[in-house]
């Protein structure tokens, strides 16, 4: 097959890049309806008749400015000659505003065409446009698309092909005749020679450095003899910068509609959940409760995978018996069964999970609810550092942290997206509430309700100190933006999109999971083996700083159950019971992961051996304890940064012993 | 008059952009230019505000509205 040309996918947020790349290259880019949620620049491929082009699908921004360092990346990737031709991608729907890109593009001399994309959204709203009149004024192909739609896809082919053999440029005449009411940009104008600086031509160069632009400006001081730069300079100072250039494009682009420019006709109606989720009153509670409804509805599509984790645990038995039965040795046996078969079963009970969440908030997103929590929960988040947008990672939480820490991954801002995962760590998990208020009945009764109080108390001051750790060092005070964001419009949910997402996210999430997963706890059951059944490294540390751990009121098995909680809270209980029935906690430990634990005496013996101080300092230990090894590696993969993800564990690990510490002095006041 | 001092589901035209050069480029990027129309359409206090202009809803941090003058139109 022969090489066609590489694209790129360039577009204002939400204009549906990731969509239209994920439909040809059959990759699995983040696809929602809220701005903002490709951060990285991700390469694919497809062929068509013959040829095997590539294709680059692009974070969005509004502009080409050198705001961040994407839009940096961006525009650099385009005009370095790595694309062949550019695909330009706009929200028919919202068509005034997302053709600014077009704008800030025109002047870059890579070829180019225009795609109207969410034709069937601008269509429901009765918008019309005229997409030969737009073609003929820009003098590139433009066509009518739906990203959505897999039928349309023939004439993103034939655009493609009849770019690139025309090799089609944008007629900028009419936006230079615009730019030459700007003061200075004559004189800037013809004092850059062109090819200055390779791919951009001198007007747009000339309006970069009216928007004081600096990677281009320092660019161009290399590039130019001095006198000619120093000209510049004088030419540029007093300028009006951004607010000039901008009223341009957009003076150009309402041009370029004429007629179909619909803008004229300002009258907004709220939908019905537009009414609810931005109201001042309920909006947040309304927005809560459906994070709420959407975790307990993520247990139904759950459900199958959690059933097939329960039939691999219901293979332990026979298998480890067939294995005895033809001769295995008593370790290999242990490990198959105690190590690998109740490891997937714990997988695949996870997995389950993950899947329900995915799905669920997948579909969210997807209609748009998502871009409304970032709007309601702006503010709170801003006094913690952070943005609206962080809010999500937080209730996906409650759930899975591995989730949370995953989310987080829209936070555009990396010391903002280490400060968010840091913090979604206090969000105690959904294996964390299974156990917290089944221990708290055990011992306080009725009693228990409080416990759950104090830890949901606890888990916001905890948030907002941690918040003033971190946050010094991860948020400048200079990249607190505030939101200026769009809200996207709802959509219809497209489910096959989704579906197929969401699979290809549980596979990805099973590969990584099992690794860490059978490496974590081959790791701890060997630390706790012994073939007397009795004993281990694990038993004889828990003994021997039994004297240490007392002071942060937990006994060495409730601190190994504390240790156990740090690889997976699912483990705590089962480890608990085990120690103190006096069991092979080896076996124990394993077990507890899976749910197989039995914890059917599990009451009289804690009453017997454990005091409700001592209760209550584990309850917090296990509850603040770092949340699981899949959160630490997901917190790894997030941050790139091995430094911030140590850190966070040793002050998750010191923070929630000192909570035990305080829990146990206060419990024993009381009791 | 500052943009944050519009009432609901009044109209203005913005007639100034003040601010540092990101914030500059963010709001022009977004669509709030000198002369253009738009319409507030939540103005509640700890909320951002949401205006509607050039068929797009955008939500702006009441900070960031500081720098945005506008005139209201009488309708
Ligand atoms: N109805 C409809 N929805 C679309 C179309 N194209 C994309 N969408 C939806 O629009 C939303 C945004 O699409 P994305 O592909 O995530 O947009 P993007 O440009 O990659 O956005 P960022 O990565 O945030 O810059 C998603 O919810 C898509 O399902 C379309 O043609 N019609
Ligand atoms: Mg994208």
């Amino acid at each position: 097959m022969s090489t066609g040309a590489t694209i790129a996918l360039l577009g204002q947020p939400n204009s549906g890049k990731s969509t239209l790349f994920n439909a040809l290259t059959g990759l699995r880019q983040h696809v929602g309806n809220w701005p903002g949620k490709t951060v990285e620049k991700k390469e694919g491929s497809f062929s068509y008749g013959g040829k095997e082009y590539r294709v680059a699908d692009l974070p969005g921004s509004y502009s080409l400015s050198a705001n961040s360092d994407e839009e940096v990346i961006t525009r650099d990737f385009i005009a370095s000659g790595e694309a062949d031709v550019v695909c330009i991608l706009a929200d028919s729907s919202q068509l005034q505003r997302s053709l600014f890109m077009l704008a800030d593009y025109a002047g870059i001399n890579v070829p180019c065409f225009l795609l109207l994309n969410m034709a069937d959204v601008a269509e429901d709203q009765g918008k019309k446009i005229d997409a030969k009149a737009i073609e003929e004024k820009l003098g590139i192909p433009v066509v009518p698309f739906s990203a959505t739609d897999i039928k349309s896809y023939d004439s993103f082919y034939k655009t493609l092909e009849k770019a690139l053999s025309k090799n089609s440029k944008i007629n900028v005449s009419d936006l230079a005749t615009q730019y030459e009411s700007i003061k200075g940009y004559q004189d800037i104008c013809e004092l850059i020679p062109e090819n200055a600086i390779e791919g951009y031509s001198p007007m747009w160069l000339a309006v970069k450095v009216l928007e004081k632009d600096e990677v281009v400006i320092a660019k161009l001081k290399n590039t130019l003899d001095a006198y000619t730069f120093s000209r510049i300079e004088e030419a540029a100072v007093n300028t009006s910068g951004a607010v000039a250039t901008g009223g341009c494009k957009f003076r150009w682009i309402d041009e370029l509609l004429g007629e179909t420019a619909s803008a004229k006709d300002n009258t907004v109606k709220l939908s019905g959940l537009d009414r609810i989720y931005i109201n001042k009153f309920w909006g947040k509670a309304a927005v809560i409760l459906t994070v709420l409804l959407g975790l307990i509805a993520s247990f139904i599509p759950a459900l199958p995978l959690m059933g097939v984790g329960e039939a691999v645990l219901a293979l332990k038995a026979p298998v480890m018996n067939g294995l005895s039965s033809i001769g295995c040795p008593e370790f290999i046996i242990l490990i198959i069964g105690d190590v690998i078969i109740q490891s997937f079963s714990y997988i695949f009970k996870m997995l389950g999970f993950v899947f329900g969440v995915t799905l669920v908030f997948g579909l969210l997103e997807e209609v748009g609810v998502m871009a409304r929590i970032s709007y309601v929960f702006d503010n709170t988040m801003g006094k913690l550092g952070l943005q609206g947008k962080s809010v999500m990672p937080f209730l996906v939480s409650f759930g899975c942290t591995m989730g949370g820490a995953a989310g987080a991954r829209v936070i555009d801002n990396w010391g903002q997206k280490v400060l968010t995962i840091a913090l979604a760590w206090a969000v105690p998990c959904g294996a964390a509430w299974a156990t917290i208020p089944m221990l708290a009945a055990i011992f306080f009764g009725p009693g228990a309700v409080g416990v759950i109080v104090a830890i949901l108390l606890t888990m916001l001051v905890h948030m907002w100190i941690t918040a003033k750790v971190f946050g010094g060092q991860l948020v400048k005070k200079e990249d607190r933006y505030g939101m200026i964001m769009e809200l996207p419009p709802y959509h219809k949910p497209k489910w096959g999109a989704l579906f197929r997402y969401v699979l290809g996210r549980t596979k990805e999430t099973f590969v990584r999971v099992t690794k860490v997963i059978l490496l974590v706890c081959g790791i701890f059951w060997l630390l706790s083996y012994s073939p007397s059944g009795n004993g281990g490294i694990l038993y004889s540390i828990g003994v021997a700083i039994e004297p240490v751990t007392k002071f942060f009121g937990l006994p060495w098995q409730l601190f190994l159950s504390y240790i156990a909680s740090a690889v997976g809270k699912e483990g705590a209980v089962g480890v608990i019971s085990a120690l103190y029935s006096g069991g092979s906690y080896g076996t124990a430990f394993t077990q507890a992961m899976s749910g197989g634990a039995d914890t059917s005496n599990l009451s009289s013996l804690l009453l017997a051996n454990v005091t409700k101080p001592e209760a209550l300092a584990f309850i917090f230990a296990m509850t603040f304890n770092m949340p699981c090894v899949v959160a630490l590696a997901a917190t790894f993969q997030e941050t790139h940064s091995a430094k911030w993800t140590a850190r966070i564990v040793i002050y998750y690990t010191v923070v929630s012993l000192i909570l035990a510490f305080i829990a146990y002095h206060i419990g024993m006041l009381i009791w | 008059m500052s943009l944050s001092e519009v009432k609901e589901n009044r109209e203005a035209l913005v007639s100034e952009v003040k601010g540092d050069t990101r914030f500059m480029s963010r709001i022009t990027s977004i669509g709030l230019t000198p002369g253009c129309r738009i319409r507030v359409v939540k103005n509640d206090k700890n909320r951002p505000m949401l205006v509607y202009s050039r068929d797009t809803m955008i939500a702006l941090n009441r900070k960031e509205c500081k720098g945005i003058t506008v005139e209201e139109v009488t309708a």
